[in-house]
């Protein structure tokens, strides 16, 4: 295996880790469907590409975009983190506050759609249908991007946030904050009931999961130079709801069990498939429409034979309990 | 828990409730006098439990003020009434189901340095010991409530009696000064029934004030130190049960409603 494909690899692995914790954050453990991920990725994305990228005056003007503001590393992908969290603020104030749970599922799944369709049909902002391309990576100017060499130094880069991004997100969920939050997914109304404000902590981890999505697209966006509307349509996010259903909801672990099976292995595996079949051919489109089909089917089928998923939650046993008198009963509910 | 004083802890004036036109509350004044259990009855349909979720702000009062402990609630949200210990259950059982039967407890305590964003992101160095003291607590009621050796079931795989006590403990745990119990013994099987009975006896014994929706009117007699009965949004009567039972058109609301 080649460096180059190696690093391919592991920086997807590595951002699709990230964005499966930080879904997990709001739909494995706090019942928030949310379904306008891919749009936290994506601002997340575009603004690490207009703060590390010249302005758009440079190269003969061949594309159009807002800032280009040539700022060194890490500044790209705290500023990426940061929009991601900004923007939770204002979808979250509109989406979580009154709506019940699929109605909130829709206007996130509506503000995916008309997110994309902006970005896409006003080209001043940035650079519409085509998209931006040339993003420089992080010390672009100091390593030649091409280079083997360049491939370690971005996974190097790239390991750090994977390991933040679980201290963090195992940090909340073995908390007493993260068993808040698991009460308000499991009944809201008795949640409020015990003093729990569920607006406070449902903004609370949209926000965080705006943040940790901002800097999944931002960590991309610096390995692959370019980011496009075609590259955050919607589906998107269901390949990452695909892979924390089939992961385990609400286990950590399991969302990147879920990243890697779904999102990094699977269109591995496609991606192998032989491209002939004796004399025939199969239709250019075939293999991709395939894909979307298995997705479809492996979120239907775990939610229907193991809605826990391959890694479920953990049952919390403290220290000092009694030991329990039928073990076998108290699996999954 | 206060009962020193003998005054009335909860009063509400003129509370109505409408919905679209209907009039679920019509006008309901009440007093819950400290350290005291009462009895709220009627016959279905008389806006009993939408009183009691309009006085927890489960749902907001169309009209007419509440009174918690000399504060005016009426506009404060459910959470920050239960935070002042203005703490409700519900008629339904709304466990937690996949949190264990101790977590049930503990998720409710409030005073826990980890329960925040900040708290959790610091680390369980930071937070551990209150979870060990509230363990503890939760341990204690669990004991007392006859259900230690459930604490690492999921509370979704309890019986019905048992969601119940999980409730009550739960609702205990805040530290409440007025228990609002809707229909705490349906659904329940009669060893059960006893048993909560025998619980909350021991609970105003302590101190605490309660206000128990009730159907099963023997249980209201044995238990409630006052009754106040509701019909069709209003109330047509209160005092003993005894002197209620005396009233005419107490008995016909129950035996025609």
């Amino acid at each position: 295996m080649n460096t180059y494909y190696a690093g391919t690899l592991l920086v997807y692995a590595a951002v699709d880790i990230i964005a499966c914790l930080a879904l997990n954050l709001q739909f494995g453990v706090s019942g928030i469907v949310n379904f306008s991920f891919i749009v936290f990725q994506s601002i997340g994305a575009y603004t690490a590409a207009v703060l590390s990228m010249p302005p758009d005056t440079a190269n003969g003007h061949f594309q159009v975009y807002i800032g280009g503001f040539q700022l060194p590393f890490p500044i790209p992908w705290l500023g990426g983190a940061l929009a991601g969290g900004l923007l939770a603020i204002p979808v979250g104030l509109v989406v979580l506050r009154k709506l019940r749970t699929d109605y909130q599922a829709i206007s996130l799944l509506v503000l995916s759609v008309i997110a994309n369709s902006v970005i896409t049909n006003v080209r001043p902002f940035l650079n519409g249908a085509a998209g931006i391309a040339q993003v420089p990576g992080p010390f672009a100017d100091q390593v030649d991007q091409y280079s083997e060499s360049y491939q370690l130094l971005y996974v190097g880069l790239t390991v750090p946030c994977v390991l933040l991004v679980w201290l963090v997100a195992s940090r909340i969920v073995n908390s007493p904050f993260g068993r808040s939050l698991r009460a308000m997914r499991e009944h809201e109304l008795a949640a409020t009931a015990i003093g729990k404000n569920p607006v406070q902590l449902k903004m609370t981890i949209f926000i965080v999961g705006g943040v940790i999505g901002g800097l999944s697209g931002a960590i991309l966006v610096g390995y692959i130079a370019v980011w496009a509307p075609s590259v955050w349509l919607y589906p998107e996010t269901i390949i990452l709801f695909a892979a924390v259903i089939v992961g385990g909801r609400g286990n950590n672990v399991g969302a990147i069990l879920g990243a890697l099976l779904v999102p990094v292995g699977f269109f591995e595996v496609t991606r192998q498939l032989p491209q002939k079949i004796g004399d025939w051919v199969p239709p250019p489109n075939l293999i991709p429409a395939m894909e979307w089909v298995a997705i479809g089917l492996l979120i239907i089928g775990f939610l229907w034979f193991k809605p826990e998923g391959v890694r479920p939650e953990p049952r919390r046993v403290f220290e000092g309990a009694p030991l329990r008198e039928d073990l076998s009963s108290g699996g999954n509910p | 828990m206060a009962a020193t004083l003998n005054g009335p802890l909860l009063v509400a004036e003129d509370v109505h409730r409408h919905f679209e036109g209907m009039h679920a509350v019509d006008g309901v004044s009440v007093e819950v006098s400290t350290g005291k259990i009462t009895g709220l009855i009627g016959p279905n349909g008389a806006g009993k439990s939408t009183f009691l979720a309009v006085l927890a702000g489960t749902l907001p009062a169309s009209e007419g003020t509440i009174v918690f402990d000399g504060q005016d609630v009426t506009r404060m949200p459910a959470y920050a009434r239960a935070r002042r210990g203005l703490v409700r259950t519900f008629q339904l059982p709304s466990e937690f189901a996949r949190l264990t039967v101790l977590e049930n407890l503990l998720v409710a305590a409030p005073h826990n340095r980890g329960d925040s964003l900040w708290g959790a992101l610091r680390g369980k160095g930071y937070w551990m010991r209150d979870e060990r003291r509230l363990v503890e607590q939760a341990r204690g009621l669990l004991k007392r409530f006859g259900m230690s050796a459930k604490e690492s079931d999921y509370a979704g795989t309890m019986s019905g009696g048992q969601k119940r006590l999980i409730e009550i403990m739960r609702a205990l745990m805040l530290g409440p000064r007025l228990l609002l119990l809707d229909e705490p013994m349906s659904g329940v099987h009669p060893s059960i029934v006893l048993e909560i009975q025998y619980y909350l006896q021991d609970l105003r014994k302590e101190g605490l004030t309660i206000l128990m929706v009730e159907h099963e009117l023997h249980m209201v007699e044995r238990l409630c130190d006052s009754v106040v009965v509701m019909a069709q949004g209003k109330v047509i009567g209160s005092g003993t049960m005894a002197s209620l039972r005396k009233q005419r058109e107490i008995v016909d609301a129950y035996l025609v409603g």
